[in-house]
């Protein structure tokens, strides 16, 4: 057998093969499938309200649990803070009752005393008192400034010193 | 399933109302319409499909999810292919999508209903017809289409071009070379 003849011997059996069989039920099967496609599924929409619903419940919650903590957080710390603060004012006001009294024992001595080391230390003293007011003032305006009140806390500390050293510069004075 | 092979080859239908008009009404969900399409174009697809796919069953799943996508889509058809083209496109396309997803998993390959077609078959040409079924099967896709539509189906080159997304000539040309393939084989196998 030829070439061509081959080839329109395929042709003429593919003209034969359409294939061709009763199948009643697939008319209903895709009707059948196209109406379920049409119906709306309410399950999968509820289950979507439902899960949106739960989601938005969570955050809420999640929300209100965080700020609830923030505040807590916030009045814990203030609380701390004034604590804090009162232990610090009640540590001064001791420091100056201390400071207080050697400025008694020793404020006589300061005036009576025409000494140049006397005079120095009065004026030392005023330096420091002035400082002290200052400082005061700062700390009036903000009783949380830590800086001020370290401050305050060494001028005092000099104070006391000077005091003590006039003190003991009387006693030897003295002897 | 007995399968008779007809050599009658059906055309394409012309419908009296026009293609945009069907497709709109298919998209409102008009069962008359739907029906229409069914009756004037079912035959051809299941053999289109069969000749794809290898059986009956899965020709027949293959033509009912190209129904669906046609009501899915028949919305979105704009008019610019004939009707019938866009439809036959739409099972080709589905008809590569079942022969991928069996690749993918060989084990599911359904038998063949070779069988069938043996026992339906009671002249001389059964033999020649089995021997070129199967292989067209050993063709790769778009040839098996293009024989599939031109030699068995009897489209035109032009609607072969428009469903197949390819050119007349380009048509032309794949059916050529997979004569002279299948012209090969063929001597062999005699």
């Amino acid at each position: 057998m030829n070439t061509e003849n081959e080839l329109d011997e395929i042709s003429a059996v593919a003209r034969t093969m359409h294939a061709g069989w009763s199948s009643d039920s697939l008319l209903p099967r895709i009707q059948r499938a196209i109406a379920r496609q049409e119906r709306p599924q309410p399950s999968w929409h509820a289950w979507q309200v439902a899960a949106a619903a739960a989601i938005l419940i969570a955050l809420a919650t999640l929300g209100w649990y965080a700020q609830r903590r923030v505040q807590e957080h916030d009045f814990n710390r203030a609380i701390l803070q004034r604590t804090a603060l009162d232990d610090v004012e009640r540590a001064e006001r001791s420091h100056v009752a201390a400071i207080g009294q050697l400025e008694t024992l020793a404020g006589p001595k300061l005036e009576q005393s025409q000494s140049p080391l006397m005079v120095s230390y009065k004026e030392k003293l005023m330096l420091l008192d002035d400082a002290i007011a200052e400082c005061q003032a700062g700390i009036r305006m903000n009783r949380q400034n830590a800086h001020l009140r370290r401050q305050l806390l060494s001028i005092y500390s000099e104070k006391q010193r000077t005091l003590q050293d006039v003190l003991r510069e009387e006693a030897h004075e003295n002897r | 399933m007995a399968i008779a092979l007809t050599v009658q080859l059906p055309r394409v239908e012309t419908f009296s109302v026009s293609d945009l008009d069907l497709a709109r009404r298919c998209a409102d969900g008009d069962p008359a319409a739907f029906e229409s399409i069914y009756h004037a174009h079912a035959e051809r697809m299941k053999s289109i499909a069969y000749h794809h796919l290898g059986n009956v069953a899965d020709a027949e799943d293959a033509v009912q999810e190209s129904f669906l996508k046609i009501h899915r889509a028949a919305s979105t058809y704009t008019g610019e292919a004939a009707f019938s083209t866009w439809l036959y496109r739409i099972l080709v396309n589905t008809c590569y999508d079942a022969m991928r997803r069996r690749r993918r998993r060989p084990q599911e390959a359904p038998i063949d209903d070779m069988i069938t077609l043996t026992r339906a078959a009671s002249n001389v040409d059964d033999a020649k017809r089995l021997m070129l079924a199967r292989l067209l099967r050993e063709l790769p896709e778009q040839r098996r289409t293009v024989f599939v539509l031109f030699e068995i189906e009897g489209f035109s080159h032009a609607e072969i071009a428009a469903i197949a997304g390819i050119s007349e000539a380009n048509s032309k040309w794949i059916l050529f070379s997979t004569k002279k393939q299948l012209q090969e084989k063929w001597k062999h196998e005699h």
